[in-house]
């Protein structure tokens, strides 16, 4: 019981996973699309988010906010975004079909 | 006198003639336990609102009115007045609206949004209801200082695109080695305020290209522009002394033109063009001064939910709504009629709106082919005013690499693509 206990808060500590909220992660994700295509289904050079994992996407997205990714655009764009915020478009777009 | 038989050939010929009056206007009601939503407009703003609208609620009937089967692009427009892309790159059409997303859209000119009986009416007298509409009206021009309607067929303002870009590129075509470009820039606000600065930049390549001894001169009806430092380094590196820009303050002012003859007069004396092209001031487009949605020379609405404060269930947004901190930029249309769609489903379906919605606007602006800069922030819309997010946003740096700017370039290219495809695919 114990083990299961410290298990559980590990897991907790380690992912801080709040939850989805699909209205408000669709809203804050409408306008990716305008760069990378509709539910982040790209055609061009843009990298296609639809289906990227829920932990890398937010990883990355939080990587450009505090500067540990450079790049052009995306780093202006996170910063309009709080963290909690940023980890629902994550789960959006981790939820969208390829 | 009138004899019986004459008497009933009236009474026939007047009842036809009631009839065919009765006839012409049909009043298409909505379907039966269905919402209508009718967007009227079919550019960046409205052609997304409509998509988005079936995207957000499937079971509405939403109808788009625009009057042309064909739309083509401001953006990447300048990319065809210079030559690196043919008209059909800019045209888009509204079948996979039709047949994927299942918009209704109907190709007729729209007289007025009314908001006293909830129906749009158009030119030919039909009219539709509707629970809501979103309008995106576009803007028109002020017609100032000699420059008058059809004006545009000698002195283009390339500023609606179609006819008007093919025009600016043949005149540019037919300019002589060694002519003058003359462009002169509106006061603000103004659709899409890099879009001149990037028109002249592209011009520029082309003339260096294949006119090398030709000249352009901008003469501004503002003191500054948008994105400027940038735009002035890159003139700087890529055609050294091309380019003269003068602002209102230092001999830009036009007092009058003469779109025929190309001259321009000054406060510093005659300008003289080989290709003349005079972008207007401007203002809401035509159709939302015929329905009452205007107050000054642009839109008042509730930014939250893009409702018109003047009329109620019409919703404005794009170039016509006064949207700031946003600029009157595509990416911004298309950011609004997400926004504007969703609160509409929401209202429709009696949920409570979003509260604050974001939006944001992405605009990259080409200094020649391979050399792109941008500008980015993202919104949040309250009840009164919509805010630039602190921190957010920014342009792109001065003084960086080459291959940062290809990089740009490339990104702008593929900003297109997918921007075309949220709208139109």
């Amino acid at each position: 019981m114990k083990k299961i206990a410290l298990a559980l808060i590990c897991l907790c500590g380690i992912s801080f996973a709040a939850d989805y909220d699909p209205a408000k992660g669709e809203m804050l994700a409408l306008s990716c699309a305008g760069c990378h295509g509709t539910d982040g289904r790209s055609n061009g050079i843009m990298p296609t988010i639809a289906g990227m994992g829920k932990t890398s996407m937010q990883k990355t997205l939080l990587d450009y906010k505090y500067g540990r990714k450079t790049g052009t655009v995306m780093k202006k764009h996170v910063k309009g975004f709080s963290d909690a915020e940023l980890e629902q478009v994550s789960y959006y777009f981790s939820k969208v079909t390829r | 006198m009138m004899n019986r038989r004459n008497f009933n050939k009236l009474v026939v010929s007047s009842f036809a003639l009631s009839m065919a009056a009765c006839s012409s206007i049909t009043s298409v009601s909505i379907p039966k336990n269905k919402k209508r939503v009718v967007v009227v407009g079919g550019g960046f703003g409205g052609a997304t609102a409509a998509k988005y609208l079936k995207k957000f609620s499937p079971d509405t009937e939403v109808i788009l009115f625009e009057q042309n089967e064909e739309y083509y692009t401001c953006p990447f427009g300048n990319t065809v007045i210079a030559g690196m892309n043919d008209i059909e790159y800019i045209k888009h059409d509204y079948k996979t609206l039709e047949s994927k997303y299942k918009v209704k859209v109907i190709h007729a000119k729209v007289k007025k949004v009314d908001g006293a009986t909830n129906s749009v009416i158009l030119e030919n007298g039909d009219v539709y209801p509707f629970h809501k509409a979103i309008v995106s009206p576009g803007i028109d021009f002020k017609y100032e200082k000699g420059y008058v309607e059809g004006s545009e067929m000698y002195s283009p303002h390339a500023y609606k695109a179609g006819a008007q870009t093919s025009l600016l590129r043949k005149q540019l075509e037919d300019m002589k080695d060694g002519g003058t470009y003359v462009m002169v820039a509106p006061t603000n606000p103004f659709r899409c305020p890099p879009g001149p600065y990037e028109r002249i930049s592209l011009v520029a390549h082309y003339l260096k290209t294949n006119k090398p001894n030709s000249k352009i001169v901008i003469l501004d009806q503002k003191k500054k522009f948008s994105k400027q430092g940038l735009f002035q380094e890159g003139w700087e590196d890529l055609y050294a002394d091309m380019i003269d820009w003068r602002s209102v303050e230092f001999g830009g002012k036009v007092t009058k033109v003469d779109p025929i003859k190309r001259i321009l007069t000054t406060e510093e004396g005659d300008v003289q063009a080989d290709v003349l092209n005079y972008i207007p001031s401007q203002k809401a487009g035509k159709l939302a001064f015929d329905s009452g949605l205007v107050k000054g020379d642009w839109c008042p609405i509730n930014t939250k939910t893009f409702e018109s404060r003047l009329v109620k269930n019409v919703h404005v947004i794009g170039d016509a709504s006064i949207a700031t901190k946003m600029p009157k930029s595509g990416f911004s249309a298309s950011s609004q009629g997400k926004v504007a769609a969703m609160q509409v489903a929401r209202l429709l379906a009696k949920m409570p709106v979003m509260n604050p919605p974001k939006l944001a606007n992405t605009c990259y602006s080409l200094l020649s082919p391979t050399y792109g800069i941008s500008v980015a922030a993202v919104y949040e819309a309250h009840e009164d005013k919509i805010v630039k997010i602190k921190g957010s946003g920014g342009l792109s740096p001065m003084s960086a690499s080459k291959e940062f700017r290809m990089q740009e370039a490339e990104y702008a290219v593929g900003w297109y693509k997918n921007q075309m495809a949220d709208i139109f695919r």
